[in-house]
């Protein structure tokens, strides 16, 4: 909702700044999005006048103007053909800028001396275009600025309206507000008593088929129309909103639609068939093409406003152009009708279109408007269009219901709010906002909200309404009692904590990637057409392609990450992540989602670590299984096997493990195969780790039991195995512990050779078996 | 005899007196406490002097010995401690040796932080599905279909009912579906909207609370969050609450800080007001009792919900919000 001070002030007296008037709509709920100075960019420009216009000695198309500006005269070159002795118009001289950073300078047209330009009120940017320099009233004094002369200073305060307030959608409204404020009285521009009976019409007929859909329809005639452009007052108004002024029967609608917050419509009453006015649910079909030029397919599910053959506007949202007034319109119906907030909004939803009329009509307009903005608009265009309302014309309010009565507990309402207010405070700050308020005991007070507080439906919105009045500054500060209790934490949440410390002790960074991905990420990782992780979640509204899939793994995520650091020089990468991974279910089903941990590893082993001190090897796959371990081991699951020898996914090395507990999947301990890699543009080696944490959490850690410490020194004993290279380490750990040697503590590898000593295609391991007796107790 | 060992002591005190560096300290350590001391000579000879006397000469010989030892090691420790710097020629100002520890993204850091503060105050945290239906993410919330709050959340959609969750306050709904008050709940976790700017990011994080009992009031939603502000901001930052609307609250009120950039003086960050948004609160909606099942005459509550990213930002002074799922290093190490 957009509103300038200057109009404001028209309604309601008050002296607060800009600034202030902003900070105390947004402390009453009216959040102020912007408060901005208008037509800044216009201040420099000057009312001149135009003494003499002669033809360009060179140019047939232009003129040489001696042009008063205060004590001086300047010679312009002007090509506009309305530039004459004796015309008031606005210039802008040397130095001036113009909107679009258009900068005036002193030059020569065609060999003639031009001291500045004459402005059309396309180059002020007051139009979208001209056929001329703009026309001012003779009585203007040249030399003063533009701004001044036209009324234009102004500011201008946009609200971030909610939808519970429809009744500020207006600057009346709004007015009202800081009626509230500052307790000076409201201004009507129309009397609501004084309003004429609208019983029926000759000269034209109105019907509605369904009075939910539109509870009122007001409409009226006028004859003797001059369609032309609006006078200068009410031109201003509109382009302090942001609108262009079109024409005075359409620039008239859209003054009192802000004014009042009720949407108008004027028809040319020529152009409808029958002189009737029908509404109702659009056939299967049916079209129309809008003033927007758009040609729209309808449906019964919309509400049009027809004549005896056609539709002639969408209802609430937008006119027609087969019934638009023009030029030559000199016979107009004007409508000020209420249609149904549900009904609207699906049909501007429907046909994608947002209109300041669909935008009111959404929140909820108040029934008993019509026939006041009526009332407004007819006397307006009466007096800018040359124009007569017939005497008679066609209210139909059927569908308007009387406002409830709403009980309020004054209890209660202290208990809600932590307040102890009287039921005589509560009454009168109601009686404040307009309401009808009466005592129904000496607990209970009865609620009537004006019909502009639509809003207003039960009780919890008279609380709110107290809450508001009463200020919730004021309302004191008191923490609650309630009873002590223990829920039990989330076991996902306690292992997420567990395994990231493990991961931050490692040196890994945490990330946070999108959950949406790019459906290429399958591509990129080379699967098969129907491996699962092709089956993704689509969404039916993605922003862009690369955000158009829930992902199905953390780690091409992770695999962008590391492009991105690599091209800015970080090249040694540890990056983990925790998060949710999806798969689709049948249709209609929430998809299944899972909680997975994944590690990248790339670059040099101590990238992280202080240079002087340690190598600058590579990572292997061993620091990336080294990690899986830790985690493992402080999560005490020794049930987790690793399992090698299979081939793994398409975009895996040669190198890859797979994790599993009691013949179930936990995780991978891999790399990357160049190919993928390359498709996600890196060129170095990159290790991983995929765990599945909702595995991990099924899995019940070790207990933790103390063991004796050895009495007695412990002897290290250094076994030395010589076994053919096919022969895999575990298997010889296994087999040492499989002997349970009395009094053996452990197996610890702790030197490999392969060399010259021994024949081709044999390993020479050694192992250290610390051994020692246990103390008894 | 005796004279010789005061002659002994008076020397000994005299050297100790001019010890600079390591290899004094050494030489003297071997000239008085060595094989060949002066002490070991005079011990010898205490053989020699009367019977009478050795007792005492013996004991003044080993006092002797004492102080000066007491003497030299304290003489010692000063002056390895003053020069510490040259280390016995190591330089002391080399790096230590460490392998870093990681770090946690900033958003998890300030997750933590805003769960920690509410854990405290005997709130259990409470995990949703990202993937929500319409139901609970809004129609359980009294946001019923073509209501114009809609348009304050664009949302992203898998199927008509299936969507993306626009904030973490189905959470509300699906706890007290399953549990009876008291409740003191926090959800943290990731929300979705179809919105990216400069200043939105499609996805980003919310913690949405909630605390349901008899007798919850107004008051008391204004006491617990004035807590949390004071824990995670500082105790002396100004608050106020203002009016505002969300379906599943009523009275809905939006929560300002004093702007952290500014002090409060106007800033481009506050847009010169001086304030700062960083909550959404409300009474919840008996509305949203009904559709659980609660009296709304019985039991009151109050919710609230705070975007993790806009704190951080305010916290770390962050000034562009796509740096948030970069995850460059140079940005991850920061925090």
């Amino acid at each position: 909702m957009k509103f300038t001070v200057d109009w404001l002030k028209q309604y309601i007296d008050f002296d607060y700044i800009p600034q202030d008037l902003a900070d105390r709509l947004t402390m009453a709920g009216l959040e102020v999005d912007a408060v901005t100075e208008l037509f800044t960019d216009l201040k420099d420009v000057k009312i001149a006048k135009i003494l003499s216009a002669n033809p360009h000695p060179d140019a047939d198309r232009l003129q040489v103007c001696e042009v008063e500006v205060g004590d001086e005269v300047k010679t312009i070159v002007c090509g506009a053909p309305n530039a004459r002795a004796g015309l008031v118009t606005a210039v802008a001289l040397p130095g001036c800028v113009l909107p679009g950073n258009f900068k005036i300078k002193k030059g020569k047209i065609r060999g003639q001396v031009s001291e500045g330009m004459l402005c059309s009120t396309k180059e002020l940017q007051l139009a979208d275009d001209a056929d001329g320099i703009i026309e001012l009233e003779d009585g203007l004094v040249s030399g003063t600025s533009f701004n001044e002369a036209m009324g234009l200073a102004d500011t201008l305060i946009e609200v971030d309206l909610t939808p519970n307030r429809p009744d500020c959608a207006s600057v009346i409204g709004t007015a009202r507000e800081v009626a509230g404020m500052c307790g000076a009285k409201l201004k009507h521009p129309v009397d609501p008593g004084q309003l004429p009976e609208l019983t029926a019409s000759d000269a034209f007929s109105v019907q509605v088929v369904d009075d939910v859909l539109c509870p009122r329809y007001v409409a009226r005639r006028m004859t003797g129309v001059t369609v032309a452009p609006s006078p200068w007052w009410l031109q201003k108004r509109l382009l302090g909103v942001g609108l262009r002024p079109i024409n005075n029967v359409v620039d008239a609608t859209n003054f009192v639609m802000y004014e009042y917050g009720q949407p108008m419509h004027g028809f040319d009453l020529g152009k409808l068939a029958g002189q009737k006015i029908i509404v109702r649910p659009a056939q299967e079909g049916e079209t129309i093409t809008t003033l927007d030029g758009g040609e729209r397919e309808l449906n019964p599910s919309m509400l049009v406003i027809a004549d005896a053959k056609k539709a002639v506007a969408v209802a609430g949202v937008m006119g027609g152009s087969n019934s638009e007034i023009d030029d030559a319109t000199t016979e107009i119906l004007l409508e000020s009708a209420c249609f149904n907030a549900v009904s609207v909004r699906k049909t501007a939803r429907n046909l994608n279109i947002g209109t300041d009329a669909s935008y009111r009509f959404e929140r909820g307009v108040d029934p008993e408007l019509a026939p006041i903005a009526m009332q407004r608009l007819v006397a307006i265009l009466e007096d800018i269009s040359g124009g007569t309302v017939d005497a008679g014309g066609i209210d139909l309010a059927s569908g308007v219901s009387d406002p409830g009565e709403y009980s309020l507990r004054v209890g209660r309402t202290n208990e809600i709010l932590g307040t102890s207010l009287s039921l005589e405070a509560m009454r009168d700050y109601l009686l404040g906002i307009e309401m009808t308020v009466r005592e129904i005991d000496g607990d209970t007070l009865g609620v009537t909200p004006p019909s502009f507080r639509i809003d207003i439906e039960r009780e919890a919105d008279l609380v709110e309404e107290i809450a508001r009045l009463f200020g919730y500054n004021e309302v004191g500060t008191t923490l609650p009692v309630v009873p002590m209790s223990f829920a039990s934490q989330d076991p996902k949440r306690i292992l997420k904590k567990k395994v990231t410390d493990v991961l931050i002790s490692q040196s890994c960074y945490e990330a946070i990637n999108y959950s949406f991905v790019s459906p290429l990420h399958a591509d990129y990782l080379g699967l098969p057409e129907d491996h699962e992780w092709r089956k993704q979640v689509a969404l039916l509204n993605p922003l862009t392609e690369e955000q158009s899939v829930m992902r199905c793994s953390l780690l091409p995520g992770l695999l962008e990450n590391v492009r991105r650091n690599i091209n800015h020089q970080n090249t040694d990468i540890r990056l983990f992540e925790t998060g949710k991974v999806f798969r689709p279910k049948a249709s209609g089903q929430q998809p299944a989602e899972e909680l997975r941990l994944a590690v990248v590893l790339s670059g040099k082993r101590f990238g992280h670590a202080t240079p002087l001190y340690f190598g600058q090897d590579s990572l292997d796959i061993f620091d990336a299984k080294g990690i899986a371990q830790s985690v493992l081991s402080e999560l005490r699951l020794e049930q987790v096997v690793e399992v090698i020898g299979d081939q793994g996914e398409a975009y895996n090395g040669s190198q890859h493990i797979r994790l599993e507990a009691d013949g179930a999947l936990v995780g991978t301990v891999s790399h990357f195969n160049p190919e993928c890699l390359k498709r996600f543009g890196i060129k170095q080696d990159v290790y991983y780790v995929d765990l599945s944490l909702d595995v991990l959490v099924s899995l019940t850690g070790s207990a933790k039991q103390f063991t004796s410490l050895p009495k007695y020194p412990s002897v290290q004993r250094d076994i030395a195995i010589v076994v053919a290279k096919s022969v895999a380490s575990a298997d010889v750990v296994a087999l040492i512990r499989e002997r349970k040697e009395k009094n053996m503590q452990s197996v610890e590898l702790f030197d490999v050779y392969e060399g010259e000593m021994l024949l081709k295609g044999l390993n020479l391991w050694r192992y250290l078996l610390p051994t020692g007796l246990r103390n008894k107790h | 005899m005796e004279e010789a060992l005061q002659q002994l002591k008076g020397d000994a005190l005299a050297d100790l007196d001019v010890l600079k560096n390591a290899d004094d300290i050494e030489q003297f350590r071997i000239k008085y406490f060595g094989r060949k001391s002066p002490f070991s000579g005079l011990m010898r000879e205490l053989g020699k002097v009367a019977k009478d006397d050795r007792p005492r000469l013996g004991q003044l010989a080993n006092s002797i010995k004492k102080d000066l030892q007491d003497l030299f090691d304290e003489k010692r420790r000063s002056l390895v401690a003053a020069h510490s710097g040259d280390g016995d020629g190591v330089d002391l100002s080399l790096p230590g040796r460490t392998q870093a520890n990681g770090k946690l993204h900033p958003v998890t850091q300030i997750m933590e932080e805003v769960c920690g503060i509410f854990e405290g105050l005997g709130f259990t945290v409470a995990e949703g599905p990202d993937i929500e239906t319409d139901f609970y993410n809004f129609e359980a919330l009294n946001i019923p279909p073509h209501h114009p709050a809609r348009d304050m959340h664009d949302t992203f959609y898998v199927d008509d009912s299936i969507l993306l969750r626009t904030h973490t306050s189905p959470m509300q709904a699906r706890v007290m579906e399953t549990q009876e008050p008291p409740l003191k709940v926090i959800a943290p976790g990731k929300v979705y909207r179809c919105d990216s700017d400069i200043t939105h990011t499609p996805m980003f994080h919310q913690v949405e609370g909630f605390l349901v009992d008899k007798k919850v009031s107004f008051a008391d939603l204004k006491g617990v969050l004035s807590v949390f502000i004071a824990k995670m901001f500082d105790d002396s930052i100004p608050i106020r609450f203002r009016p505002s609307f969300f379906p599943f609250t009523e009275p809905s009120a939006e929560v300002d800080i004093g702007c952290v950039m500014c002090g409060s003086k106007g800033c481009r960050v506050c847009k010169q007001t001086g304030w700062l948004e960083i909550l959404g609160a409300g009474m919840i909606d008996p509305e949203v009792f009904k559709k659980v099942n609660y009296d709304p005459d019985v039991y009151s509550g109050f919710a609230f919900g705070l975007g993790i990213e806009r704190i951080a930002m305010l916290k770390y002074g962050i000034n562009d919000i796509r740096l948030y799922y970069e995850n460059d290093l140079r940005f991850l190490r920061q925090f």
